[in-house]
């Protein structure tokens, strides 16, 4: 027994957050219809506008809370901290939360009422628990006096992605970090010295893949081709996106797919689609070229099968092949292999690929519109996290100091390094200056995204982005409080009977002559019922917003 | 006497039994060690067993370099400390007030003291007490709340009820008062619930992080716990990292084996000293006859 909080109560407090937030932070709070009011101008520019820099016309102390990673652990002196203060007349004062808890943090901070003015670091979906409870600003009201976030929606045309983040009010909460194009990172990796030894193309389709996982097969029988890791999430997630459905805790949280002809949501388990994914993918094991393991195993078993030589595939991220080679040199030899990853493989969906281009961003405390600082708040974080320059500075630091441009590339100084650039640099771009990390920088221009990848990740991002096009979002249904809880309500088991099943499908345990079973067991469990509420949601939604 | 046949193959039969619990119960923690000083490649490939493979002293120098590694460390010896201390002065002192049967209002102290056992305020509002009352990113705030655990309260109340009150009549007859036969008398003759309730404080509190993640804001104020806790949320995630692909492949291998031996340590030191009251000590005022 031990005198601290228990476990029991740890969970039990954080269920009660939003609850308690919703009784803590009603405050009364200034005007809610998107104006700042003349006495909270503050250090406010007059002439702010987009592509300007925004310099406090009197010094200013912004709160942050600041998620601190272990890898570039957070230190007052860095140049990132005084540089803000030099350009923009104000000092970030962050409350540094380990980031291995952050959100919790975050959840405590916010409904006890303590949250810093700017909450970094929130994904998308995350502020939805504190919009009852009216601790965190509806930003969508205040967007218009912020010429670079607007400039930048506009220009790339992110609204429909924006539409996605809107609460059943019809406003969002989350200023969130935005892409100029989507920012795919997952796909298989492949052997790439089998597959030119074998006489085999880079595989375009799923069916190549298939195809070059039994030719390689063939070659040593008797073993998997395929072990995969993520516990088969990432597979399944591209998968499904080929074959023009969702699946998996990496693919539609809400386990619905938007059937564009009849303009409505169905659950993506009852669809053709998801049945055609399922026989591709128990084709795989049935033909023993994927291990039935990859769904459940872990994920060094995978990646020890793959960097040993013992099987062909798996999938990974842009990290993954350096980190990969490290290993294979040592277990297979250098230059004893090729590996790469492979562009995603098109299916029946066509050449598409799947996501959103919105990143994680940013809240402001409700609190904030009642101080006399608010304008100059807006600006200052329109600023930093929206203009070009600003971007480009969070990012690759300080010109002269930390980068210098050569040509219109962009290279770190000697002396700096970071990732694959200058990796024998004595001082480290994230950790010694401050720059690069994830509370500030991410999203932008594909030039400014695309700036510090490797020549290897960069032309993969090129072929991805002119050989596959982006599936469409599924059109905005916010849920309202009760409709959520419902909803939640009835997807919890739902979740659980597709999940077991679809891996039960793949993996041989149960015939695919049970599929109309698997169909009514859905009828079952609600499956009706729980695609009325997104659907109700979803023409409400609509005829609100004509 | 001379041992009968059967008694000798139990004997035989006994230790062989008891052999292969010890093994049980040492394997996995010496595996641990066994990883953390292991390579990388033997980690993945399953090699490890007994004895390190590719002997690797990558991660151990990975943490132990970081100034903020030791500051932190060092704070966790002192909440240690401190928090124990607080704890120990209360609970004894509750504890023996509680089991003088005489005491007015006894059953009411109990009750208050089991309650909290049952329920409590909540996350929230214990964070907005603590904050309203200004301990926050203070020590204070991670040793004072919860210092009294309720259940080695009631374990010590029953040993105390234990002591003979003839014991304290003798005293009072020598002229002591109740605090002086408190500290003179039965304090001395409690030694082995004692060292139980230090070590039972002095571990929860040595790999306690809750609290001090809830009221601390400042990494330079944090526990060790935290700090190993996010080292590890660190390299199994999947954002950038600043270190060379090679270290950190080796790092991500066997953090978690080296943040476990790392904060076990101290206590395994510790633990022999007080392994020998620890026996007697929970027993002791469970049964008296």
């Amino acid at each position: 027994m031990n005198t601290h909080i228990s476990r029991r109560s740890l969970f039990g407090g954080l269920t009660g957050v939003a609850l308690a937030g919703a009784l803590a932070g009603c405050s009364k709070g200034g005007s809610s219809d998107g104006t700042v009011g003349k006495n909270q101008q503050k250090g406010a520019m007059d002439n702010y506008a987009a592509d300007t820099q925004f310099k406090a016309t009197e010094p200013l102390t912004i709160t942050m809370l600041y998620s601190d990673h272990p890898n570039y652990p957070y230190k007052s002196d860095w140049l990132l901290w005084s540089e803000i203060t030099k350009r923009s007349n104000v000092t970030l004062k962050p409350t540094t939360v380990p980031m291995s808890d952050y959100a919790q943090k975050r959840s405590l901070l916010v409904s006890a009422g303590n949250a810093p003015e700017i909450i970094a670091k929130t994904y998308p979906g995350q502020e939805s628990a504190y919009v009852a409870s009216g601790a965190v600003l509806a930003v969508s009201d205040y967007v218009d006096q912020m010429p670079n976030f607007s400039k930048f929606r506009d220009q790339y045309k992110l609204q429909p992605e924006l539409e996605t983040l809107k609460q059943s009010d019809g406003k969002y909460y989350l200023l969130p970090g935005m892409h100029e194009k989507l920012w795919p990172d997952y796909t298989l990796i492949f052997r790439t010295d089998l597959l030119e030894a074998n006489g085999i193309p880079e595989p375009q389709t799923w069916d190549d893949v298939y195809t070059a996982l039994k030719k390689l097969n063939d070659k040593a029988p008797g073993t998997y081709a395929m072990s995969d890791r993520y516990k088969g999430q990432c597979l399944l997630n591209l998968v499904a996106t080929a074959y023009g459905t969702t699946a998996g805790s990496w693919g539609n949280q809400e386990y619905t797919q938007y059937v564009k002809g009849d303009d409505t949501f169905v659950l993506a388990a009852t669809s053709d689609e998801y049945k055609s994914m399922v026989e591709y993918l128990s084709k795989l094991v049935s033909e023993k070229l994927l291990d039935p393991q990859s769904f459940t195993q872990l994920d060094d078993p995978a990646v020890a099968a793959f960097t040993t030589g013992k099987t062909v595939a798996i999938c990974g991220n842009s990290q993954d092949p350096s980190a990969h080679r490290a290993l294979m040199d040592k277990a297979i030899g250098k230059g004893k292999y090729k590996i790469a990853k492979i562009i995603q493989p098109a299916g029946p969906a066509g050449k598409v690929v799947g996501g959103t281009r919105l990143e994680n961003g940013l809240m402001l405390s409700a609190k904030a519109k009642d101080s006399d600082n608010f304008g100059a708040l807006l600006q200052f974080v329109d600023w930093l996290w929206y203009e070009g320059k600003a971007k480009e500075f969070t990012k690759w630091g300080v010109e002269g100091v930390t980068f210098k441009r050569e040509g219109d590339k962009r290279v770190l100084e000697p002396s700096v390094g970071y990732q694959w650039m200058n990796p024998d640099a004595p001082k480290k771009l994230n950790a010694d200056f401050g720059f690069s990390g994830g509370n500030f920088s991410y999203g932008g221009t594909v030039d400014l995204v695309h700036s510090m990848f490797d020549p290897e990740e960069q032309s993969w991002q090129q072929r991805m982005a002119t050989e596959r096009t982006q599936v469409p979002l599924p059109p905005a249904h916010p849920l309202t409080d009760s409709q959520r809880e419902q909803a939640t309500l009835l997807l919890t088991p739902l979740k659980d009977l597709v999940d077991q099943n679809t891996l039960k499908f793949i993996t041989g345990q149960r015939p695919l002559s049970d599929w109309d079973a698997f169909q009514s067991e859905l009828k079952g469990a609600g499956a009706d019922k729980y695609m009325q509420i997104i659907n109700t949601a979803y023409t409400t939604y609509k005829s609100k917003n004509k | 006497m001379k041992e009968s046949a059967s008694y000798k193959v139990f004997r035989v039969a006994n230790v062989a039994f008891l052999l292969v619990v010890v093994f049980l119960t040492l394997f996995p923690f010496v595996t641990i060690v066994a990883q953390s000083f292991s390579s990388q490649v033997a980690i993945t490939a399953g090699k490890v067993s007994v004895f390190p493979v590719g002997f690797n002293i990558t991660t151990y120098k990975a943490v132990a370099g970081d100034p903020m590694f030791w500051r932190n460390y060092g704070n966790t010896v002192l909440y240690t400390v401190v928090a124990t201390a607080i704890s120990m002065v209360l609970t004894t002192m509750y504890a023996y007030v509680l089991s003088k049967h005489h005491l007015k209002g006894r059953r009411l102290l109990i009750g208050v003291a089991v309650f909290t056992m049952f329920f409590n305020g909540g996350l929230i509002p214990n964070y907005v007490l603590v904050n309203s009352l200004g301990l926050t990113n203070t020590m204070w705030a991670v040793v004072l709340p919860n210092a009294i655990s309720v259940f080695n309260l009631l374990v010590m109340k029953s040993f105390f009820e234990g002591m003979p009150v003839e014991l304290e009549e003798a005293a009072a007859i020598d002229g002591l008062n109740q605090f002086q036969t408190f500290i003179r008398v039965i304090l001395p003759l409690s030694k082995a619930v004692i060292a139980t309730m230090i070590l039972f404080y002095a571990v929860a509190n040595w790999n306690s992080w809750f609290q001090a993640f809830l009221y601390l804001d400042r990494s330079d104020l944090f526990p060790v716990t935290i700090y190993l806790r996010n080292l590890i949320a660190g390299t199994t995630g999947v954002q950038d990292v600043g270190a060379s692909v090679d270290n950190q492949a080796q790092i991500a291998a066997n953090i978690k084996a080296v943040t476990m031996v790392l904060t076990v340590l101290p206590i395994l030191g510790v633990y022999p000293f007080v392994q020998k009251y620890f026996g007697s000590g929970v027993m002791l005022g469970s049964v008296k006859g």
